[in-house]
């Protein structure tokens, strides 16, 4: 097998990093150690420029608190160009909570203050400052759907019980833990990452969970997402080898990447145990 | 009226213990205050000369309340204290009913309060504390507490109202600090914080007493990640930090305007780290509970040889690191709540024993929080290595199993490599697991959340596997 290498860009590790974001990196990278792919985190803070930016295959973002934020929104207009170039083409990335939110046009505070965003995705958020957010939440995504502008072949190879797909079904549940004051509010340029099964979503009126588009997730999912949801975090992976090692469409000399089924037993059970205690009759 | 109230209290306490129906530790004092909102105000300010200490802080609050509690007996004191779960203004209302005559008096020197995060400021409201230990803030439970700088902003609002003698902080924690120069600006009306924090001598108060650990004992170099206040509470810069002592406590410095660790009461820190006695319990976070206990006795001129007195007498805390003998094996209880408790209970279990034995016991109930996203940020991945057999359990039993799973080299069903681990749903079949791993005379150490800790006891004190 051909040596593969992913740079994994962690956006503002000490600053958005509440509660367990983390374990995304963590399983991202052992995803990829476990299949012989190398992996170098890359932490993207005050201190980088650009380039570095650029150096990443794959990027995450996690949550934070206020204080925090008013941090990293200052820093992000020094990286809002290179950041959109990067999602614009494809580069595949995981925003969470407060890092979704970011991507937006703008949030609103409950004061009514309205605080620009970077303007990367057709949506807005807006905090009515009353309850917050908080709870188990399951979602069903249907991954086909969300990626109809590159349809891979990583999808159809990796269909089976532990792969993107379950095997007599195209959708898929995700499930995790929600905390948040912002309700986002999706444009007509964006998809939702999936349908609410139990819990609140983006908003507590639309029913949609998250945001998808072309290789960029953003979520309200806390947990964290990817250990109890391995195919996303193997969604993330093949998105990221195959825009680096994978051919163009007009090349025929296509090159095989396979990724290694790994044994998720464990986040299936964790996941049953959830699913059990929140839907009626699992 | 208050009478009343103190006699039903008592006969609710009294029934509920003949039932069998819990401690009854909230259940009085929660109705006393359903049928008089001010009811802990009346009862206190009947009562002038019982001083209060109230103690808040993420980690640390029962065992510096039994610390300080032991010391004050030592010094000849009539002391009480509220039970460790019950500590919202309910609890301190039933342990405030528990503790007085049917004729309101309450006799007694000290009342020590250990309080809610949350909580605080309604207690400020209702009475007027002699002291209170503000020990530290980490993450924990963000689903029930928020986040920790709106915690520490009530704080310091709550304590604007000044109706305290004493007021003790941790000055390695940066927010605890930031909280004493808020309160004594505030009070000089100077102001400009940025000002007081630069200029060189920072102003003490005497009601104002920080203590903090020496530098020799501060062993880590760099912050590990979950770290939470290492940006100035003060002016948003990032901390320099000289010496960390765990999480983001530690010798600190702001670059941008010079906010830094208060001066410390150094003489009473000397004479207890010339000696390791003193600090009658492992662990660093026991330190630090040492030291604010000893600053508090201090506040109230005890002699050295009375505290040290008071400290021999320290035993274990209800499920912090208390020991119990099944069949001439043990099993060692360390609460484990938090990604900074747990990383401190690892630290501290590995300083006991190289290659200990550990059950993780992981629920999600609401004294738990709901969300058990924080097992990410403890750091696992600096032990894992050193742990011999690992055994999972708890309402999360798979999540845990998780965060074991991808801190390893290799996956748990690599069952080659990976057999010294085991998950069970059932944690009285898990205990019975874990204790059968271990040799006659060996130590099994539990980490369980808070609600996991009250089962685990109850199986153990209640003997049911055997």
């Amino acid at each position: 097998m051909k040596k593969y290498k992913l740079n994994i860009g962690w956006l503002y590790p000490d600053l958005m990093n509440i509660y367990g974001d983390r374990g995304n990196i963590i399983v991202l990278q052992k995803r990829c150690e476990w299949r012989g792919i190398k992996t170098e985190i890359i932490s993207i803070d005050q201190n980088t420029n650009n380039e570095q930016l650029l150096n990443c295959d794959l990027l995450m973002m996690g949550g934070a608190q206020d204080t925090q934020q008013e941090i990293v929104g200052k820093d992000l207009e020094k990286k809002k160009q290179t950041l959109k170039k990067m999602i614009e083409d494809y580069v595949p990335g995981l925003y969470i909570c407060g890092g979704f939110q970011y991507l937006g046009k703008y949030y609103k505070e409950a004061s009514g203050n309205i605080i620009n965003q970077l303007g990367i995705l057709d949506m807005y958020t807006e905090n009515p400052g009353d309850r917050r957010l908080i709870g188990n939440i399951a979602i069903e995504v249907d991954f086909v759907i969300a990626n109809e502008v590159k349809q891979s072949k990583w999808v159809e190879k990796r269909k089976g019980p532990h792969g993107l797909r379950p095997q007599d079904d195209d959708d898929c549940i995700l499930v995790g833990f929600e905390n948040h004051g912002g309700r986002t509010i999706l444009g007509s340029n964006i998809k939702p990452l999936g349908k609410v099964i139990y819990g609140y979503g983006s908003n507590d009126v639309s029913l949609e969970e998250g945001a998808i588009y072309k290789n960029t997730i953003g979520t309200y999912f806390h947990g964290p997402i990817l250990p109890k949801n391995p195919e996303l975090a193997d969604w993330l992976i093949a998105r990221a080898l195959e825009k680096k090692y994978g051919s163009t469409s007009s090349s025929e000399s296509k090159e095989k990447i396979e990724l290694k089924i790994l044994n998720d037993s464990i986040a299936k059970k964790a996941r049953e145990v959830i699913l059990k205690k929140l839907i009626k009759n699992y | 009226m208050t009478i009343l109230l103190i006699l039903i209290g008592k006969l609710i306490s009294f029934v509920s213990k003949l039932l069998n129906k819990g401690s009854g530790s909230t259940w009085p004092g929660e109705l006393a205050l359903i049928i008089n909102p001010k009811f802990v105000k009346k009862i206190t300010l009947k009562n002038p000369n019982l001083k209060i200490i109230l103690i808040a802080g993420t980690n640390g609050k029962t065992t510096t309340s039994l610390m300080i509690y032991e010391i004050l007996k030592a010094a000849g004191y009539k002391v009480f204290r509220n039970e460790s779960g019950a500590n919202l203004l309910n609890g301190i209302a039933s342990s405030l009913i528990k503790n007085s005559s049917l004729s309101e008096k309450i006799n007694y020197d000290f009342g020590i309060f250990e309080v809610d995060e949350n909580n605080l400021p309604l207690v400020l409201e209702n009475l007027n504390p002699y002291a209170i230990l503000l020990l530290n803030l980490f993450r924990d439970q963000l689903d029930r507490y928020g986040e920790l700088n709106g915690i520490a902003k009530k704080w310091e609002s709550a304590l604007q109202k000044d109706n305290f003698e004493h007021l003790i902080l941790n000055a390695d924690d940066p927010l605890m600090t930031y909280i004493g120069y808020s309160i004594s600006s505030s009070r000089t009306k100077r102001g400009d914080l940025s000002k007081i924090a630069s200029s060189h001598s920072v102003p003490r108060k005497d009601d104002i007493t920080y203590f903090g650990l020496p530098e020799n004992l501060m062993t880590q170099k760099t912050l590990i990640h979950g770290a939470d206040s290492i940006y100035c509470p003060n002016c948003g810069e990032k901390l320099i930090y000289k010496k960390v002592a765990y999480s983001h406590l530690g010798k600190y410095n702001c670059p941008k305007c010079k906010f830094k660790n208060p001066l410390v009461q150094k003489d009473e820190i000397l004479r207890l780290t010339q000696d390791d006695k003193n600090f009658p319990l492992p662990g660093l976070y026991n330190k630090y509970n040492t030291l604010a206990a000893v600053t508090l006795a201090k506040s109230l001129d005890l002699k050295d040889e009375v505290i040290e007195k008071g400290l021999e007498n320290i035993k274990p805390a209800f499920g912090r690191q208390e020991k119990i003998e099944i069949d001439a094996k043990f099993v060692q209880i360390f609460l484990s709540k938090n990604p900074t408790s747990f990383n401190q209970s690892l630290e501290t279990i590995i300083g006991i024993e190289k290659n200990p034995n550990v059950l993780f016991v992981l629920n999600d109930r609401i004294p738990d929080g709901r969300d058990v996203s924080w097992i990410w940020d403890i750091d696992l991945e600096s032990y894992i290595d050193k742990l011999k057999n690992i055994t999972i359990s708890g309402d999360r039993c798979y999540d845990m199993g998780l965060r074991v799973n991808y801190s390893m080299e290799f996956p748990i069903s690599n069952s080659k490599i990976n057999q010294n681990i085991q998950m069970f749903e059932d944690l009285q079949e898990t205990i019975k697991a874990g204790l059968d791993s271990i040799e006659s005379g060996e130590t099994l150490y539990v980490l369980p959340t808070y609600s996991a800790m009250l089962e685990v006891r109850k199986i153990l004190t209640g003997k049911k596997i055997l």
